[in-house]
């Protein structure tokens, strides 16, 4: 599904990413951790394609096509989807329309004409649903005025609309407290088949209790370091990274 | 402040401000107008006293004059069809015409209100003294030059309790270089009748010269009017657009503009609020682009109680384009309950782009509530990053944050189909997808 290779990405003159590895098959979900500045909201934000980093270096293969070559709406229709660690509010334009916007964008690429509003609707409902979000907040302005938590399932229910073959959550859980959290994880499991696959980036191991990843990596310093099953996830909450820096880097 | 003092309105009383070298150029203009008309109107007397605009007289401070010393000619187009232009602008608009090509009435193109109660002529057509010179033109040189030159416009008279079928749309169409084009329009609407008026500026790509156009709007007791005004000129046209609308007690009047394209647009709107329960609505947007110029200099003046006005301008400017805001709102002494609002947004997307804003409150009431707000800020590039990760295209994204700047006053568009227009057209300058906001959740 992703095959990321020897990926090297900087901002302005700071490389952040120093050779990163990491192959996704389908049905996989991945989670990243790492301590701050390691470089894993960067890996998400190269995956989906914001333009202030540029790549130096590697490739990073989806669906045997060249992701770097797209520019971000080309991947997001092709079926990448990022769920923002901070999503952005947009005063004026509401939610519902916005979703309709970003539907038909992926049914023009597929070839499709635009979705009927009645079909529309009822798939708002059901995958609205998912997570619980009610009506109001579909109608009112993009993530505006949205607590922490609203705005985190308002990830996830675009998410789900947009039904996307690869999705990288970036850290979802953090601003969440124990419902949302459980209502976020219950919609992203809900998402789990053998054909789409997760990245999953957090700080926490407690996420990893309610989305259970079939693999753990460590990223230190835009590399992955270690690699494990999620064990290695409760190993990292009791111990911290030091020991990593220490046995494994050095 | 004692409460007492009458506040100082416009430049009126204030001690001439003359630039010698700029009135020179004042007086060449004049003497080159004059061999295409004469200048005849009460107004010739103000234009030797009044200075003409530079740097230095407050009102035109950011709004640069210079493009109007230039030579003008005698149009040779004098009717929409010669221009080959539609005889309506607006698709689908049913309405009454009011047609004017390089400042002559088309009668061919028009489509006169035929509506009792309702008297809607062109000035040409009838004969009546010049009206007496108001405040703008005894203050503001262009406005006295407009009184002193026009000789046609359109000359509205709606009686008592009258509502106008059909909007009554005022179209001026510039065509062909060099035109310096006059229009006044006189519009009384009597107590408790109802007007919707479209006011609706074009011209072609080769069009230059000048368009002064002012707009006299009497509006008595329990009377609306709504006037939507809209300027989409091609090509190197100078347009000064002078209204003065005058509110007797409770009536309501709604003024939308929206400035599409134009190379240099000045819009100087004014209202006198002069009898109680009076409701102002004045929301404007303008999406300058290129090397054009756009300035709305309002004012607003409360001279009575329980006024309302209500104030929103938004203005998105690209490449390395200029605009001006200057909104004043005046509340004297014994105009006690106003409320006044003002709100002024800009997004300035290049760093080319310019724009002096400039909120002006003189408040001599004390028991008043009045707001202003303006900003200045850039495109969101967050939420237009946020709107490509979700699929949708850069064009498509950027065309929704516009609507989401400018929503509120193209909403406030009185009629639908001028609403549609304005937004295809803005979509065909700018290479804009259309967005369509029209669906509703259940």
């Amino acid at each position: 599904m992703v095959n990321i290779k020897e990926l090297k990405a900087s901002i302005g003159e700071t490389q952040i990413l120093k050779g990163l590895n990491l192959e996704i098959k389908p049905g996989e979900v991945h989670a990243i951790m790492g301590p701050n500045g390691s470089g894993k909201s960067t890996l998400a934000s190269v995956l989906a394609g914001r333009e202030d980093y540029d790549v130096t270096g590697g490739s990073v293969d989806f669906e045997s096509r060249d992701l770097l070559e797209m520019d971000a709406t080309e991947r997001a229709r092709s079926g990448l989807f990022l769920a923002f660690q901070y999503p952005v509010e947009i005063p004026g334009v509401s939610n519902i329309n916005f979703m309709r916007a970003a539907v038909n964008g992926k049914r023009e690429h597929e070839g499709l004409d635009p979705i009927k509003g009645k079909d529309f609707l009822n798939l708002v409902k059901e995958k609205a649903s998912l997570v619980e979000l009610d009506g109001r907040l579909r109608n009112r302005s993009v993530n505006e005025g949205f607590s922490g938590g609203e705005k985190k399932r308002n990830e996830i229910f675009q998410m789900a609309m947009l039904e996307p073959r690869f999705a990288v959550l970036d850290e979802t859980d953090s601003g969440l407290d124990i419902d949302a959290l459980r209502i976020v994880a219950n919609g992203v499991n809900a998402m789990r088949s053998p054909d789409r696959s997760f990245l999953v980036i957090t700080h926490y191991q407690r996420l990893l209790d309610y989305i259970v990843p079939d693999f753990v990596h460590v990223l230190v310093d835009g590399k992955i370091v270690l690699s494990g099953d999620k064990d290695l996830a409760l190993k990292l909450e009791e111990k911290g990274y030091d020991w990593i820096k220490e046995d494994v880097i050095a | 402040m004692t409460g007492t003092a009458e506040p100082i309105v416009m430049d009126l009383q204030r001690k001439p401000n003359i630039h010698p070298a700029t009135q020179a150029k004042g007086e060449a203009l004049l003497a080159a107008l004059a061999d295409l008309r004469t200048g005849t109107g009460l107004a010739t007397e103000y234009l030797k006293e009044l200075p003409v605009p530079h740097r230095r007289v407050e009102r035109w401070k950011h709004t640069p004059v210079s493009g109007f010393w230039t030579t003008y000619e005698a149009p040779k187009v004098q009717t929409i069809q010669a221009a080959g232009c539609e005889a309506c602008p607006v698709p689908g608009l049913h309405a009454y015409r009011i047609v004017f090509v390089n400042g002559m009435f088309d009668a061919e193109a028009s489509d006169l209100p035929v509506h009792s109660g309702v008297r809607c002529e062109p000035v040409s057509m009838i004969a009546s003294a010049p009206a007496e010179a108001g405040n703008l033109e005894k203050s503001d040189w262009f406005a006295a030059l407009n009184q002193s030159h026009a000789t046609e416009g359109m000359k509205l008279h709606v009686d008592k309790g009258v509502v106008l079928d059909r909007p009554l749309l005022v179209h001026h169409h510039t065509h062909g270089q060099k035109s310096a084009n006059f229009l006044r329009h006189e519009i009384q609407v009597e107590s408790n009748a109802q007007v919707q008026l479209i006011h609706w500026s074009t011209s072609n790509e080769a069009a230059s010269g000048m368009v002064n156009i002012m707009m006299q709007l009497d509006v008595a007791s329990g009377a609306t009017v709504a006037l939507d005004k809209v300027q989409d000129e091609a090509g190197q046209v100078h347009h000064l657009a002078f209204e003065q609308i005058n509110q007797a007690q409770a009536s309501q009047v709604r003024v939308h503009t929206g400035t599409i394209q134009g190379k240099w647009v000045r819009n100087d709107l004014n209202f006198r609020l002069d009898g109680e329960g009076c409701d102002a609505v004045l929301n404007g947007f303008f999406l300058p682009k290129d090397n054009e110029f756009v300035d709305n200099h309002t004012t607003v003046d409360h001279c009575a109680a329980h006024c309302t006005s209500s104030e929103q301008y938004q203005g998105i400017l690209y490449g390395s384009s200029s605009g001006v805001f200057n909104g004043k709102v005046f509340v004297r002494p014994h105009a006690q309950q106003t409320n006044a609002y003002q709100q002024n947004g800009n997004i300035l997307v290049t760093d080319k782009a310019t724009i002096n804003a400039k909120p002006e409150l003189e408040i001599y009431a004390d028991d008043v509530k009045c707001s202003h707000g303006c900003t200045i800020g850039q495109f969101d590039e967050e939420a237009l990053f946020y709107a490509r990760s979700r699929g949708i295209g850069e064009s498509e994204a950027k065309a929704m944050l516009v609507h989401a700047f400018i929503g509120d006053v193209l909403d406030g568009f009185a009629v639908q189909e001028v609403r549609m227009e304005v937004e295809h057209r803005l979509a065909t300058k700018h290479g804009w997808d259309t967005w369509n906001d029209t669906l509703e959740s259940a």
